[in-house]
């Protein structure tokens, strides 16, 4: 884990003293050197590729900098690199932001160290959270020293750890398991396990990064709100990677979304809303890694999140306008329902196809 | 001074007097895991612990008993039975005076049990080593025990980053607790903690001690050690360096050969080379003491720690 590598705590040291001893104005320059020895020290050479991705955004005329960006993650998830670049995912999709916003009129052109310091941003450059530039432009801006700070970053950080190290990685143990399930209870007790391995181990990073910007006076987005208590999958997933959640809505969702109303499926909202939630989380399962297990992954959820929101507008208001619908014993059985079908859902994301239908064949007694 | 600043400076206080009571706790759990008698495994073949024991001998090249060292895969290790079970653990417990470490490791291949059986042939009396076929070692060893420059070229094993090495150093001097974590953890739980909590926590979730192992005894009959080889060929060349090492500094090395791989002459020359510190020992185990033919049940393992046992006490 880089984050508690002797170097990467070194270079946060030195990065923290020197961030607050510069003026305010070179702040995003500190951010941007610090966080490029960072990144040469862990993932050397591909500092390149990072640099082309940055002035590509800056420079280059929006289609082509997309183009190049999304072309760069293509290949990588295609797997066909050794070593896949660090946080490349994480910094496409914040270069992609950059690039649609300013080719939307709503951002002007950064200053070249902005957005350097913004792509180098070590502590969320290694698994997020996916930042927007104009709020952590201002973070940066209205960061300050403080007690406060410091010791809510260490008391994050902590919690990060504990929840990496003590519960995640003894979790991993038991999802390793997987390698010669036999039994239906053997195979509930590993996707359980990896359903709370994923959540802790996830969160766990966020909370680190989240940490290590706050003792720095930097405040990031939350990326986790306790996903496992959302009564329905849309609430899932504004609890869920809320960062990557918030950018697929505003660069897939909406825009497919318009671009289906623009079709002769304009009379037709809820099949537009449908093919919409699809495509966004093929996608999303394509993000995560281009292989069918993972696109099937993000096609489950794109389809429960369709089914959801038809049933939520077809639900006739008898139903809808009864006391017992708004009550928290449904609450509960909708939290459960939502669980069980998101912790299903995970198993194409941590084993290969084949192996996913042989533990899906085994949880549902399919198979002996 | 605010409240997030006392706060700090509380937790940091607490860190310095916990500090202080670091190397007493690290000294009697260390002593009481390596020098006691709960059977010595790596549970779950995790390699957490192998670098604090391989520290923890270097530092004490001589300890209450006798020492002796089994490496080797899966069969000596004990696969599918528990520790005390193993042959390690049951030539301990018929050898008398001995403290004995497994040190066996599903998988291992003899490029491990070099690098391992180099960087303590120092504080064992006897090493016990599994003749395997594959000479290589796992790249992480050259991250957790101490690996010279040639056999890190040699085995490609990796190296920890000097940066790294260096700040831990210094971090180490000034937070002990930082310093002898993994130790701490080694020798209070016998590997890290979350394979501790991951191999106990059916105990530990109903409130229960984890089991204390104990002795088994057996009533198997016994294995021979046959002077028959059935392999051909030369023997692995890394086998060789590790009986001029054992020769070198005057050390008790005992080739286990459990499948007869070894080549009739090669072994005649091996044992006359090397004699009287270096040995291949042909061990023949009826099936009936194999539960897969290839891993020994618990009375297998007791009948080749008898044999061994007698072997050494025959010398």
């Amino acid at each position: 884990m880089i984050f508690t590598d002797l170097r990467f705590v070194l270079l946060f040291a030195l990065c923290w003293a020197t961030f607050f001893a510069v003026p305010r104005g070179w702040r995003t320059a500190t951010l941007a050197v610090w966080g490029m020895i960072f990144y040469v020290t862990y993932a050397g050479p591909f500092i390149g590729i990072v640099l082309l991705l940055a002035v590509a955004a800056l420079f280059a005329p929006a289609p082509l900098a997309g183009f190049l960006i999304v072309g760069v993650l293509i290949y990588v998830k295609l797997g066909r690199v050794a070593i896949v670049p660090l946080g490349i995912s994480y910094l496409a999709f914040e270069l992609l932001h950059v690039v649609i916003e300013r080719r939307r009129g709503r951002m002007t052109k950064p200053a070249w160290c902005d957005l350097l310091g913004f792509v180098f941003f070590a502590p969320a450059r290694i698994a997020g959270p996916i930042k927007r530039l104009p709020p952590f432009l201002a973070a940066v801006e209205e960061a300050e020293l403080s007690a406060e700070n410091v010791y809510a970053g260490l008391l994050r950080i902590l919690l990060g750890l504990a929840k990496k190290f003590i519960f995640a990685d003894v979790l991993a143990l038991t999802v390793a398991e997987a390698g010669y399930v036999a039994t239906m209870r053997h195979a509930w007790i590993i996707v359980l396990a990896f359903s709370f391995q994923l959540f802790l181990d996830f969160s766990a990073y966020s909370d680190i990064a989240i940490g290590f910007a706050r003792i720095l006076g930097i405040r990031l987005p939350e990326n986790f709100n306790w996903p496992y208590l959302a009564a329905n999958i849309r609430e899932f997933w504004e609890r869920w990677h809320i960062t990557l959640s918030q950018w697929v809505r505003d660069y897939i969702f909406v825009p497919c979304g318009r671009a289906l109303f623009r079709t002769r499926l304009r009379p037709w909202p809820n099949v537009i809303a449908a093919i919409s939630y699809l495509v966004t989380f093929a996608i999303v399962g394509a993000w995560h890694g281009l292989t069918a297990a993972f696109v099937l992954w993000g096609v489950y959820h794109g389809a429960l999140l369709a089914t959801y929101h038809v049933a939520r507008l077809k639900m006739p208001p008898r139903i809808t306008d009864h006391p017992w619908y708004d009550s928290r014993a449904l609450r509960t059985l909708g939290i459960l329902t939502t669980f069980l079908l998101v912790t299903i859902g995970w198993v194409p994301f941590f084993l290969p196809l084949g192996k996913s239908l042989h533990l899906w064949s085994l949880m549902f007694g399919f198979s002996r | 001074m605010s409240r997030a600043a006392r706060r700090l400076l509380f937790v940091v206080l607490w860190l310095l007097l916990a500090d202080c009571f670091v190397p007493p706790i690290l000294q009697r759990a260390e002593h009481a895991r390596y020098e006691g008698s709960v059977p010595f495994r790596f549970e779950n073949s995790d390699l957490f612990a192998l670098g604090p024991m391989v520290r923890y001998l270097r530092e004490h090249p001589h300890g209450e008993r006798r020492r002796a060292m089994f490496l080797g895969n899966s069969i000596v290790f004990g696969y599918g039975i528990p520790a005390r079970d193993a042959v390690p653990a049951q030539f301990e417990a018929l050898a008398g005076n001995t403290r004995v470490f497994n040190a066996a490791i599903n998988g291992q291949e003899l490029g491990d049990s070099y690098l391992v059986g180099k960087s303590v042939i120092d504080s064992v009396d006897t090493l016990f080593v599994q003749l395997i076929d594959r000479e290589g070692a796992r790249p992480v060893l050259g991250t957790l025990i101490p690996v010279d420059d040639d056999d890190a070229r040699r085995f490609h094993v990796e190296r920890r980053s000097a940066v790294e090495t260096t700040l831990r150093s210094l971090l180490g001097r000034v937070w002990r607790l930082y310093a002898v974590n993994d130790r701490l953890q080694a020798a209070l739980f016998g590997t890290s903690t979350r394979q501790y909590l991951y191999l106990h926590k059916k105990e530990l979730l109903r409130g229960r001690a984890p089991e204390a192992p104990g002795a088994t005894a057996s009533n198997a009959p016994p294995v021979t050690l046959s002077a028959a080889h059935n392999g051909s060929g030369p023997l692995p060349r890394t086998l060789l360096d590790l009986a001029a090492v054992a020769k070198a500094r005057r050390k008790r090395l005992v080739v286990l050969d459990f499948q007869s791989k070894g080549n009739a002459a090669a072994v005649a020359d091996f044992n006359t080379a090397y004699a009287p510190y270096a040995e291949i020992v042909t061990i023949v185990v009826p099936d009936a003491l194999e539960y897969d033919r290839m891993h020994f049940t618990a009375a297998g393992a007791h009948a080749v720690a008898a044999a061994l046992v007698a072997h050494e006490a025959a010398r």
